[in-house]
């Protein structure tokens, strides 16, 4: 699988990368983000989610306090965020099913807290800190293979 | 007490003690002209209702607290809510009749959250509010939470024989929200509560709410959840004993830069700050277990914690604390200034924060502007703003269709 990094180094090129991103997402997706507080994760959601068409970034906020936003707009997206979820029974108390039964981008923060089966083409966003604002983005899984 | 409720009891016991289902109790408005509606709130961890009467007198309000049940999980747990809203909603709605001294005969309406919030917690109270209204043969109220928040203010004041002048600048800012509207008086003569409100969006937050950016501070610094009071007892005890003056070196946060929207709120970069301060300075680890330790024991009262805070740590809430109150009334002052308003209104949980109070009315006068505060209990999410934001609606004509369903991400302008 083919990785790609790239380091940006304002919120402003997050936002643009994750525009980026989503001009090669295609529902059903789920994009997969990890990496600590204050890493970019809602930052560059919020770059996919304007690029997809789904909602302004303004309109993009953390959803940790509701674990869950849905945006309609043009394609449907489920922004999860899994930051407070411990285990399995938390998981299943968000009623992700819904999300995953229907074709939607489904973007989740704290992915490695995800610990469903499913068979969805996905796409896996690492994000680190790299001194001051600067954040190193590796992504994986989106090619021409999902498109195929 | 007869509600066999133990999130009523457990969070009557913790800082409030008088304040959970007691206010506000006061049979004056019960005129016979008077029109009562039942108010129902279920949009996130509080069952609540209460009865109101004419937008503005307050005959009764419950609220059903799920805080100890979330409190384990660091914050709000959508299921667990939801089913706790199921046990309470009946005897919350029971308790609030028999507090106002009325029967469902007496309620002329009823006014329902139905967003935004949890959708499973939303739908508890919408369905019910449906189901009772049929049942009973009264008129649906749909009601904005944010709208609810706006009245929670109107009550307060009406409560101090006060009425806020309009046009106001109003900051709501909770765990879950962080915004700034400017709020009108909608057409009509007389009272405000009769005519309502009409609102246009100034500002809010880009990403995380004030309460949130307080909850993840918290959590990286074992003190327990929620945040939002420990931080700020502990940042009021270090100012009382003037601890953290022993600390070497502060984080001093600056100013939050934002671009385009001057009335945006961004809080993810001070929760960074933090992360950053705490990763190079080490020395932190052992009081962080220490604490850590003593909330399992369920001591987590800032009073506990405060013996287990270095004045480097002392130093480090204080700042973010002061941090974060400088931007809330800085932006809603500028706010207020460039819409020419002469009023403030401050709700939401985090209106609560003695730090944000006290930098209100310190520059409230110089400013030449009136701050308004709901009391700690009408701050926090309870059913009299519900059934208060309901009365213009009701008398608007603006009643719930029988397909009403539970609105997460509703808006208010």
């Amino acid at each position: 699988m083919r990785v790609s990094e790239f380091v940006s180094h304002s919120s402003e090129e997050t936002i643009a990368k994750g525009r980026e991103i989503a001009a090669g997402l295609h529902p059903p997706v789920m994009v997969m983000l990890s990496g600590e507080l204050g890493s970019g994760k809602t930052t560059l959601t919020k770059g996919i989610i304007s690029g997809l068409g789904a909602a302004p970034e303004e309109d993009v906020t953390s959803p940790t306090f509701t674990l869950v936003h849905v945006f309609h707009n043009h394609c449907k997206v489920y922004h999860v965020d899994l930051y407070r979820v411990e285990n399995f029974q938390d998981l299943e108390s968000l009623g992700l099913e819904d999300a995953l039964g229907e074709e939607a981008v489904v973007i989740i923060e704290w992915s490695e807290r995800f610990s469903y089966r499913t068979d969805w083409p996905r796409v896996e966003i690492r994000l680190e800190h790299a001194g001051g604002d600067s954040r190193r983005i590796a992504i994986s899984g989106l090619s021409l293979e999902n498109r195929l | 007490m007869k509600i066999a409720a133990k999130g009523v009891e457990s969070s009557a016991k913790q800082a409030n003690p008088t304040a959970v289902l007691t206010w506000g109790f006061h049979k004056s408005g019960k005129r016979a002209m008077s029109t009562r509606i039942l108010g129902i709130e279920s949009s996130c961890d509080e069952t609540a209702a209460a009865i109101v009467a004419d937008g503005r007198d307050i005959l009764s309000s419950v609220v059903a607290s799920q805080l100890d049940i979330h409190r384990k999980y660091g914050g709000v747990v959508p299921e667990l809510a939801s089913r706790e809203h199921l046990r309470q909603i009946v005897p919350v709605v029971r308790e609030a009749l028999a507090q106002a001294g009325l029967s469902f005969a007496d309620i002329d309406a009823i006014g329902v959250t139905r967003g935004p919030g949890l959708v499973g917690a939303l739908l508890v109270g919408v369905t019910y509010g449906k189901v009772l209204a049929m049942e009973l043969g009264k008129p649906l109220v749909p009601v904005n939470h944010l709208e609810g928040h706006i009245h929670a203010v109107f009550l307060e004041a009406h409560l101090a024989g006060r009425a806020p002048e309009l046009p106001a600048v109003c900051l709501i800012v909770s765990g879950g929200h962080t915004l700034l509207y400017h709020v009108r008086a909608g057409s009509g003569n007389g009272d405000v509560s009769a005519h309502g409100f009409l609102y246009r969006r100034l500002g809010g937050t880009r990403d995380d709410a004030a309460g949130e950016a307080y909850d993840k501070v918290a959590r990286l610094l074992a003190l327990g959840y929620p945040g939002g009071p420990v931080i700020d007892q502990l940042a009021a005890q270090a100012a009382a004993a003037g601890s953290g003056a022993g600390a070497k070196d502060g984080l001093n946060f600056g100013p939050v830069k934002i671009k385009g929207n001057t009335f945006d709120f961004s809080f993810s970069g001070i929760k960074t700050a933090v992360l950053y301060y705490v990763r190079a300075h080490p020395e932190f680890g052992p009081e962080m277990e220490a604490r850590r330790t003593a909330l399992q024991e369920g001591r987590r009262r800032a009073a506990d914690l405060f013996p287990l805070c270095s004045p480097q740590t002392l130093l480090l809430v204080s700042n973010f604390q002061t941090a974060v109150v400088h931007d809330l009334v800085t932006r809603t002052f500028a706010a207020a200034t460039e819409t020419g308003a002469r009023t403030i209104l401050v709700s939401g949980g985090v209106a609560a924060n003695s730090e944000l109070r006290d930098r209100f009315m310190t520059k409230s006068g110089p400013m030449g502007v009136n701050v308004f505060f709901p009391s700690r209990a009408l701050s926090t999410d309870n059913a009299a703003m519900i059934a208060a934001a309901a009365y213009p609606h009701l008398l608007a004509g603006d009643l719930a269709s029988s397909d009403l369903n539970a609105e997460p991400n509703l808006r208010l302008a």
